[in-house]
């Protein structure tokens, strides 16, 4: 696999190493971000590691994550202190969100008691993802470089871009659908939603159930991944050839899946759940 | 699959790294955000909800109290008739007590006058019988020197 792309890397360079020098020379005044990375597009697929505390390798993209959390966990701070009975208008926003959230899952899961009870998990999700997407957008992120090991890496990095951020997550949403199933249905229910002998044909279909369950883990992470870290390398490859306005409608347009992809992130959450505590099909009446 | 994860930089450190930090921000904005604004958004309602009861309390009290007020009105409308036709009844009966009165008084008025009207007739009829006589004694004195 890495030999894949190792060609793959070789393939850019092949592809923009004469453009890229052309670029470095002629646009060395404003186009120093890719100057800096030596020769071509600077891609890399995993986060670069920027110093190791005590042996803790801290990456790019963990601090930026670390100061997503911080960011929202400051908010969060300020708008409880704001809390009233009559709301300002940040609270009438926040109000109107989680209002909106909450009674979408109750019409979802077809509960308000467990609504309110995955609430804060699927809020969270989707707070995280969004703000984690959206400060990757603040100028600085990818462009500000740090010397690691005598070589240049970015200091910060979209927290997503990283596949450990995005399968973190994933394992997250995997462990509280599985479980939610197992807890609400009971164990047996639960298992014989996929381990059914019933009929052959309930038998093929539960294995196959299995396996997609066990594929949401890596449909989860790479949705993510592949969304943001591919929207990374495309406002990269524009600025690279035309450093100014072409990059603006990527860039928007990177804000917007940015958004997209929390919501995806958290709704796919929910529904799952909602798959997980439905009764198993054998029960129903055909 | 081990060149997979390299390739991708996953490492347990930073996985274990990313749930804890996404654990820490959870119960965090759990804590911070979701409870209080629940509990803000469920006192809320939960005012609203009082504050609709006690309206619908308020209209009825108000339903009551025009009824009650309409009852007052018609009761007083009846006991002023009752009074103006009390006094109605009580004026005719006076009137007719002064009317007895002042027909009595008037009866007695002409008595007295009847009486003293015979009373001077009579005396007038005494007069003239004196009078009378007077004159019939002049005549025969007259016609007896005459006569002489």
């Amino acid at each position: 696999m890495s030999g894949v792309l190792a060609q793959l890397g070789s393939f850019f360079n092949n592809l923009f190493g004469t453009p890229v020098a052309f670029a470095a020379t002629e646009a060395a005044g404003h186009a120093e971000g890719a100057a800096e990375h030596g020769s071509g597009i600077h891609v890399v697929l995993k986060a670069e590691e920027v110093f190791n505390l005590a042996g803790f390798p801290i990456t790019n993209s963990l601090i930026m994550t670390v100061i997503s959390t911080v960011l929202l966990i400051a908010f969060a701070y300020f708008v409880r202190s704001k809390l009233a009975m009559i709301p300002g208008k940040l609270q009438a926003g926040v109000e109107m969100l989680f209002q909106g959230v909450l009674d979408y899952m109750a019409e979802t899961l077809e509960s308000k008691a467990l609504a309110r009870k995955f609430f804060p998990l699927i809020m969270t999700i989707f707070l995280f993802v969004l703000v984690a997407n959206q400060l990757a957008f603040l100028p600085g992120v990818g462009s500000i470089l740090v010397d690691h090991a005598g070589s240049m890496v970015p200091l910060l990095r979209a927290p997503a871009a990283d596949l450990n951020m995005t399968l973190a997550l994933a394992i997250i949403a995997f462990l509280v659908i599985e479980i939610t199933g197992v807890v609400i249905l009971g164990f047996f229910k639960y298992a014989g939603k996929y381990v059914n002998f019933s009929s052959p044909v309930n038998f093929a279909v539960g294995i196959i159930e299995l396996l997609s369950n066990i594929g949401r883990l890596i449909s989860f992470s790479f949705r993510l991944f592949g969304n943001v870290f591919a929207g990374e390398v495309m406002i990269v490859v524009a600025l690279f050839f035309v450093a100014y306005l072409l990059p603006v409608p990527l860039i928007a347009f990177e804000v917007f899946v940015g958004f997209i992809q929390a919501v995806v992130f958290s709704m796919l959450t929910l529904f799952f759940i909602k798959l997980s505590i439905m009764e198993p099909h054998g029960d129903e009446a055909h | 699959m081990e060149s997979l994860l390299t390739a991708f930089g996953i490492d347990g450190k930073l996985l274990l790294a990313q749930l804890v930090n996404f654990g820490v921000l959870f119960v965090a904005l759990t804590w911070l955000l979701y409870k209080p604004v629940m509990k803000t958004l469920d006192e809320r309602a939960a005012k609203i909800a009082q504050g609709v009861e006690d309206a619908e309390l308020a209209s009825k009290k108000a339903e009551t109290a025009d009824e009650d007020a309409a009852k007052v009105v018609k009761g007083a409308e009846t006991e002023a008739e009752g009074i103006v036709a009390g006094a109605r009844d009580l004026a005719g009966s006076e009137k007719a007590r002064i009317m007895k009165e002042a027909e009595a008084r008037a009866a007695q008025v002409a008595a007295d006058a009847e009486a003293r009207a015979t009373e001077t007739a009579a005396k007038a009829l005494r007069d003239s019988e004196k009078e009378i006589a007077r004159l019939a004694v002049l005549a025969a004195e007259k016609v007896l020197r005459e006569g002489k």
